[in-house]
């Protein structure tokens, strides 16, 4: 955007001489502010709760972390097109039970298992972008239903009976860790992240989730196919939520039929204190990450200051109040002073 | 006169093919099995209709306007414990502390609608931050311990019958009826569907869009707190996990009852019918014993099949319409 102002200086000086701080430090405080929350947050914990920084604590908390990020990365990528998956959680148990299924009761070896895990998770989301797109139904809809039918189908085939005897070398993957206490699993969630900043960043698809987010009308006209970039990102989304499940059993070292029912909240608090819209079309898979890792270090922080348990919704509701309402201020301002 | 004929017929055919599929399961049911026609099994199912349709109207508003409100479980939630708080901890008297909790849910229901409304911010986001923020504070204040001790008076109206109608049937039928006058004869209830429909048109008709979605959110949230009420008064306790478990219905009926997400369309007479179909679905599953399991997925296909028929009976009006322009003009 050319301000009138700055046309006459540019005809004085090259125009990346000029650094605009202002500009720089708007743009920058979505990611940056997040990160000062944090460090502030982790500081303030730290020397209230002797027992944040100890190895044990440092641990399961990572291990939360890992698995949080992974689960916000899968409504992350719907949203990119301005989509919901509210069946994040029913996918993500049907992974888990498929792969309980695969290890204890067919007894495959344990990488057939994951996959087979995976692969439930991507079917199913690739069943939630197949029936968006040819039914024109809002994808809120849509996955509220597959929700509900996910979920009772998985009770019926498991009959709610958990797998508890998994192979031992399965749940040594939720015990691993690496430079002392952190969880071997952030490295499937950097991964994770890493082919996601490439996808959305560099790739043609990527490009094309982003572009039918941001106008489907626009992407249409300019050749993008919009209908395949909804499948493919929720295709994505179902198998990310089957990595995030494929965790969760290696970290619990059992597929029990009661976890996902509470993933709808975190799946939506990473990305939205991240800073990626609602609307589709912008997406950050930094700012998810700081989003997982500010609400995990809440979570956790909350616990050890023995605010109580009962209590850590209320403050978790609080924070991504707050957080929107400051990114709201944040983007307003940043229009004023003519910056998109 | 030929004219209001035609639209009768089509407001009308909204809700037809729902409430011919209902009064089909009815008859089925009540054909193959003998207990679904028993006073017991029809008192369980208006118990059950008595909350859910209070909940289905709260999220039908908000529908209509275009936005979603996440909060509605919250919000009943909340309300339900502080209205048997109030009664069991400090003995206030029923009717007080009903209408204190209805206070409460209205001003939830306003705190959802100014925050919306005066940052901008997606009522989505807004409604999941509040939905956190009223579970959390009804968690920490009651620790998830119910109060149990709820008056006998509160059980005994609930029971009650005005005139030969039971109160049960009469609570939602009157609050669908206030709903109903509410949006298609007060202005702000047809603000409310003039917004949702087309918020520029109405910004520019001279509607005010903050208003109206000040005023949506917290009717919204009165109703949510009203089901809330009818909930204590239904268990007998006020339990924390009241409301837990609404996201689903409450979305559920309004858009099989034909309700437009994007806002502008809502039926309430609709919403009345699939509140009716969900009950049924469970209560025919749980009358032929099968496992408990099947509910979620017949739930899901429920949904499913009928916004999938919705959309499909959308699209051939639209081309019935629009063969008719292109006929006229012909």
């Amino acid at each position: 955007m050319v301000h009138p102002m700055s046309e006459a200086t540019t005809t004085l000086k090259p125009q990346a001489a000029k650094f605009d701080y202002v500009a720089f430090i708007i743009r920058a405080a979505n990611v940056g502010g997040l990160a000062i929350i944090i460090l502030l947050l982790s500081t303030i914990i730290a020397s209230l709760a002797p027992g944040f920084l100890s190895p044990f604590n440092l641990f399961a908390l990572t291990r939360n972390l890992a698995i949080d990020t992974v689960i916000g990365f899968a409504m992350m990528v719907v949203l990119a097109c301005g989509h919901f998956n509210l069946a994040v959680g029913s996918i993500g148990v049907s992974a888990i039970m498929t792969t309980g299924f695969l290890l204890e009761g067919l007894g495959f070896p344990i990488p057939v298992a994951i996959a087979g895990g995976l692969a439930t998770g991507a079917l199913m989301g690739w069943m939630n972008g197949m029936l968006v797109i040819k039914t024109g139904i809002h994808s809120f809809v849509i996955t509220l239903a597959t929700a509900s039918l996910f979920f009772g189908l998985m009770l019926i085939l498991t009959k709610a009976e958990a797998f508890r005897n998994l192979p031992a070398a399965f749940n040594v993957l939720g015990k691993q860790r690496f430079l002392g206490p952190y969880s071997s699993m952030l490295f499937v969630t950097g991964l994770v992240g890493a082919a996601l900043l490439i996808l959305f960043k560099y790739s043609l698809t990527g490009r094309q989730i982003l572009a039918s987010g941001a106008n489907p009308l626009a992407a249409e006209m300019s050749g993008v196919p919009v209908k395949r970039a909804i499948v493919v990102a929720h295709t994505l989304s179902g198998l990310l939520a089957g990595v995030a499940g494929v965790m969760v059993t290696a970290r619990l070292a059992a597929a029990l039929p009661s976890v996902g029912a509470d993933w709808l909240l975190p799946s939506f608090l990473a990305p939205l204190l991240g800073g990626t819209l609602l609307i589709g079309g912008y997406v950050s898979v930094i700012g998810t990450l700081l989003g997982a890792i500010l609400v995990t270090i809440l979570q956790n922080g909350l616990v050890l200051l023995k605010v109580g348990s009962f209590w850590v919704q209320f403050y978790m509701g609080i924070t991504l109040l707050i957080a929107v309402v400051l990114d709201r201020w944040r983007s307003y301002y940043a229009q004023r002073v003519g910056l998109t | 006169m030929k004219k209001f004929n035609y639209t009768s017929l089509l407001a009308k055919a909204d809700w037809m093919p729902i409430l011919g599929v209902t009064v089909l399961s009815i008859i089925i049911l009540s054909i193959i099995a003998p207990a679904f026609l028993t006073r017991t099994n029809l008192f369980v199912m208006l118990r059950i209709l008595s909350v859910t349709s209070i909940v289905a109207m709260a999220q039908m508003i908000v529908i209509g306007l275009g936005q979603m409100n996440l909060a509605v479980g919250a919000i009943g939630g909340l309300v339900g414990i502080l209205f048997g708080g109030m009664m069991e901890v400090y003995g206030i008297p029923v009717p007080a502390a009903a209408l204190i909790g209805l206070l409460i849910g209205l001003v939830c229901g306003f705190i959802n609608g100014a925050l919306i409304a005066y940052t901008g911010i997606n009522g989505f986001i807004i409604t999941l931050a509040t939905m956190s923020i009223f579970t959390g504070l009804n968690y920490g204040i009651t620790e998830s311990i119910p109060f149990y001790h709820m008056p006998k008076q509160l059980i005994a109206w609930y029971d009650s019958y005005l005139g030969p109608i039971p109160n049960i049937v009469f609570i939602p039928l009157v609050t669908a009826a206030l709903v109903a006058l509410f949006l298609f004869r007060h202005p702000w209830g047809r603000y409310i569907l003039a917004v949702g429909g087309n918020p520029v048109a109405a910004e520019l008709s001279g509607i005010s869009v903050r208003k109206t979605t000040l005023v949506a959110h917290t009717v919204s949230g009165t109703l949510g707190a009203l089901a809330g009420v009818v909930s204590v008064a239904r268990l007998g306790t006020a339990e924390p996990t009241i409301g837990a478990v609404w996201l689903l219905p409450s979305f559920a009926a309004p858009v099989i009852g034909g309700a437009v997400l994007a806002g502008g369309h809502v039926s309430v007479v609709g919403t009345m019918i699939a509140v009716v179909m969900i009950l049924l679905l469970e209560n025919g599953l749980f009358i032929a014993r099968t496992n408990p399991y099947y509910m979620d997925f017949f739930l899901g296909l429920l949904i499913l099949s009928a916004v999938v028929f919705n959309r499909w009976r959308t699209i051939q009006s639209e081309k019935r319409e629009a063969s008719v322009v292109i006929g006229e003009k012909v």
